[in-house]
């Protein structure tokens, strides 16, 4: 009971710029739920309908606290996106619970999904009847591939989405299978970033004109808008964009170069000529960096692989992060390839508050990160871990649904509310 | 919800032909919102494409660029492959229907445009280094003094606190700063980077989503504010769980992709497609990929029915990725991508193609969906293509604009809009204050 009583008052000392927008949200895994973390930051309301016979994917995905992959409420990659959330539990496959959704919809501002097409439908919560329940209500959908054309009810993850749009093919060794982020990237930025963008847009029309309306992402889309060079190079007879490891068409030395230390490269990013003589002065002028094909960027171009070829083996034998602050000193774009521990610890990262540890009653006080917005006048605000599945069912339809606690019970009792 | 009231300010014919109404936020309530907002853009290669985010739901936007052009204008691809400060693709797609004016902060009297332009605007988005517009005594405190509802947005590599708030940025190292970079290859294999200077994408997403929760913020209250977005903190959005797999297991990961299935990419005829046959432990996923490969007779196929299959530690050993990438690529490197792909699907299996250019401009649903559009550009005699909506909203018409300006193309135009006489912009010219384009 303690935690519930903290939550709320901490909800009304709430001071970010959406304060008293609701989100009623039932996304679940990637770019649903990081959508409404970030405008939870931000001060809004954010309800997470779940269900113990449907829990949230991520509850169930890898890491663990302590590597103990036992019950839903461990997962660090659950809790880094739901943080000051409030879950409850609603059996949605119950006909009764959609009374509670319906009573939910009434007070929100914002109904999102990312299931696929048709799902919301099948209760009887498409845009339709949802914008006739609530005609403020603005209701996202965040389909794979948009929900017209020969490919609309096709499935996939981040990492399909990768090569669908394109980034991946362009992520590799020359010549080499393409590799990729490594990661479910679109699901991070690109598709929240745009449906983020796409909800306030909707919020400020409303402002105005007092009605809502619907808001459909295709996530496809959404990531090419990121990413317009491959395709765009080929329709204006550029040709291909290739995979270029980690250089740049337009910059040379540019890319990864070993270091002393496991794992360890330098990031050095040479972008104009100033900067190639200050990289000479602070290799202390070798001979081979004074040779004519390398003294400018179409010759460097030209002679990559022997050039990097002698820059690592400058760089090999030194400390990486020595290095990068030597060449930063000197106006020369460097950094070390960080790890997640080296990010963790980032004199930059830590002195803006970007991390933050949030104490849950399962985890203990664990690892979260901020929306990257540095608001000067309405922060935002991370008070509250995670929530465990249903840990707000009571208070929600109680406080927020104006259920009694005889209905509660009823509801409970039923199994509707698991 | 009661609107502050606010001045119209002018009506114009624009030089591409599209009338804009009076701008009040409120007065015509279809115009509303972000239709309604004037944008100030001061960005270069970091930067753009935030405002092009406004500028696709109706926004007013206005490019400025230093004297001697964006340095945008240099970046390629090309268009026909060869070099010129018209000819950049990322600078005609960033900027696609703003309008251009080149101005030099240098030079009082091109500060004094620049304090007019922001008088009436809602918002502006900037990516100068820190410290620079304060030099030029252009910084938020003195920018909200003529402006307390303005939302002045900074973009820059690593924000404006910090140590590192002075450093010189790029897009590798604020990657590989971030931990986003590491993740990008396997055990002791160095990463790789995707097209498109992603960390400055992540930041520009950001800038506009943060401008648009200000902006929200402003329109409620009247107060405006700075919001300064870093690209290594919108980095930090994307390293999926690595942060958490130190803090909570002390593991530090690397990129997927050499666990058997589970997001490996394979060859074929023409190219490469992506695969997830199975995620943790999905029996149901699995038995539909066994079931597919049955359907195309897949040799040896048996070899991956076994339940071992189902155990990630086991689909994670080299012997087992080794197995599963020698039966299902003799498969796949004799079929075509796209074949592939539609064949995967209607077996209910999570099978994309790793795409090319060319490809994304022949993908059937695409083009059923008239994803890509052009605009004709006659100084470059021919079309350019571009990517279309990023979304479809019921009530916002989303537009790709017109094409991006000509090197101060518009300075003109808008000096006349604010109250400059043929004789005064002649001068300005003369001066270079402005670039008449």
């Amino acid at each position: 009971m303690s935690v519930k009583n903290k939550a709320s008052q901490e909800e009304r000392g709430t001071k970010g710029a959406l304060k008293g927008i609701v989100v009623c949200d039932f996304s679940w895994v990637g770019a649903g739920p990081i959508t409404t973390n970030i405008l939870g930051q931000c001060g809004a309301t954010v309800i997470k309908i779940e269900s113990s016979r449907r829990p949230d994917l991520l509850r169930r995905g890898g890491p663990f606290k302590d590597g103990i992959a036992e019950g839903l409420e461990r997962s660090g990659y659950f809790a880094n996106r739901n943080p000051g959330k409030q879950s409850i539990a609603l059996n949605m496959s119950d006909p009764k619970a959609r009374e509670v959704a319906v009573r939910l919809i009434k007070k929100s501002d914002i109904v999102i999904n990312n299931f696929r097409v048709g799902q919301m439908e099948k209760w009887d919560l498409g845009w339709e009847a949802v914008s006739r329940i609530n005609p403020r209500i603005i209701y996202v959908t965040m389909s794979l591939q948009g929900t017209s054309g020969p490919h609309s009810r096709y499935m996939g993850f981040g990492v399909n989405l990768n090569g669908l749009c394109g980034l991946t093919a362009t992520a590799g060794q020359p010549g080499e299978t393409p590799f990729g982020t490594g990661t479910n990237y679109t699901d991070h930025v690109m598709v929240p970033g745009h449906t983020i963008f796409a909800i306030m847009a909707a919020l400020l029309q409303r402002e105005a004109t007092g009605r809502g309306q619907a808001v459909a992402v295709s996530q496809l889309e959404a990531a090419l808008a990121m990413k317009p060079s491959d395709a765009m190079a080929w329709a204006a007879g550029a040709g291909a964009l290739e995979a270029m490891g980690a250089g740049d068409p337009q910059a040379a030395p540019h890319g990864v170069f070993t270091t002393l230390g496991y794992r360890r490269w330098l990031a050095l990013a040479v972008r104009s000529q100033t900067q190639w003589q200050q990289l000479k002065k602070i290799m202390a002028q070798p001979a081979w960096a004074e040779e004519e094909r390398f003294s400018t960027l179409a010759l460097r171009k030209q002679h990559e692989q022997e050039l990097n070829q002698h820059l690592e083996e400058w760089t090999s034998h030194q400390y990486g992060d020595t290095l990068a602050d030597q060449l930063q000193e000197q106006g020369i774009p460097a950094a070390p390839v960080n790890d997640a521990r080296d990010a963790i610890a980032d004199p930059q990262l830590r002195a803006r508050g970007f991390w933050h540890y949030l104490d849950h009653p399962v985890m203990g006080t664990t690892l979260y990160n901020r929306a990257p917005l540095c608001f000067s006048k309405t922060p935002v605000q991370m008070t509250r871990a995670a929530p465990l599945l249903g840990e707000h069912t009571q208070q929600v339809l109680q406080e927020m649904l104006d259920y009694s606690e005889e209905e509660i019970r009823r509801l409970a009792d039923q199994g509707v509310l698991s | 919800m009661q609107l502050a009231e606010r001045p119209v300010i002018w009506k114009r014919e624009s030089s591409r032909g599209r009338i804009k109404e009076e701008h009040t936020m409120g007065t015509t309530k279809e115009q509303a919102g972000i239709a309604g907002l004037r944008v100030l853009d001061f960005t270069g290669e970091l930067g753009p494409y935030a405002a092009k985010m406004y500028l696709g739901f109706g926004a007013e936007v206005i490019h400025l660029e230093p004297m001697g052009g964006d340095p945008l204008r240099r970046i390629g691809p090309f268009y026909r492959g060869k070099a010129g400060t018209e000819r950049s693709l990322p600078f005609l797609y960033y900027n696609a229907g703003k309008r251009g004016l080149a101005l030099d902060l240098h030079q009082q009297q091109g500060r004094a445009i620049f304090r007019q332009l922001v008088a009436r605007s809602e918002l502006l988005l900037e990516s100068c280094a820190p410290g620079y517009l304060g030099e030029l005594a252009l910084d938020h405190p003195r920018l909200a003094a003529i402006n307390p509802r303005l939302v002045h947005t900074s973009i820059t590599p690593f924000g404006h606190t910090g140590p590192y708030r002075n450093l010189p940025g790029s897009d590798l190292t604020c990657s590989a700063m971030a931990g986003f970079l590491y993740l990008a290859g396997v055990e002791n294999e160095p990463p790789v980077r995707p097209c498109d200077n992603q960390s400055y994408r992540m930041a520009e997403a950001y800038a506009a989503v943060g401008s648009s929760i200000a902006l929200f913020h402003a329109q409620r209250t009247g107060e405006g504010q700075f919001v300064d977005v870093a690209c290594i903190e919108a980095v930090g959005m994307a390293l999926e769980n690595s942060a958490q797999y130190w803090d909570l297991e002390g593991s530090l990961r690397r990129g997927g992709g050499r666990e058997a299935g589970n997001g490996t990419i394979h060859p074929t005829r023409d190219g490469y497609v992506v695969l997830v046959a199975i995620i943790g432990r999905n029996r149901n996923m699995w038995k539909r990929f066994l079931q597919w490969l049955e359907a195309e007779q897949v040799p040896e196929r048996e070899l991956l029915a076994g339940d071992q299959w189902l155990e990630p530690a086991y689909r994670s050993s080299s012997q087992s990725y080794q197995t599963f990438c020698r039966i299902f690529e003799r498969f796949s490197s004799s079929q075509d991508k796209l074949s592939l792909y539609e064949r995967a699907q209607a077996a209910m299996v999570a099978l994309s193609p790793v795409s090319t250019g060319k490809d994304l401009l022949e993908n059937p649903q695409l083009k059923a969906r008239k994803f890509w559009q052009t605009l004709d550009h006659p100084e470059l005699g021919g079309a350019v293509v571009y990517p279309g909506p990023p979304y479809e909203l019921g009530r916002i018409p989303w537009t790709l604009g017109g094409r991006a300006p000509g090197y101060g193309e518009h300075s003109r135009e808008i000096l006349e809009e604010l109250g400059y006489s043929e004789q005064e912009i002649s001068r300005l010219a003369r001066k270079e204050v402005i670039h008449v384009g």
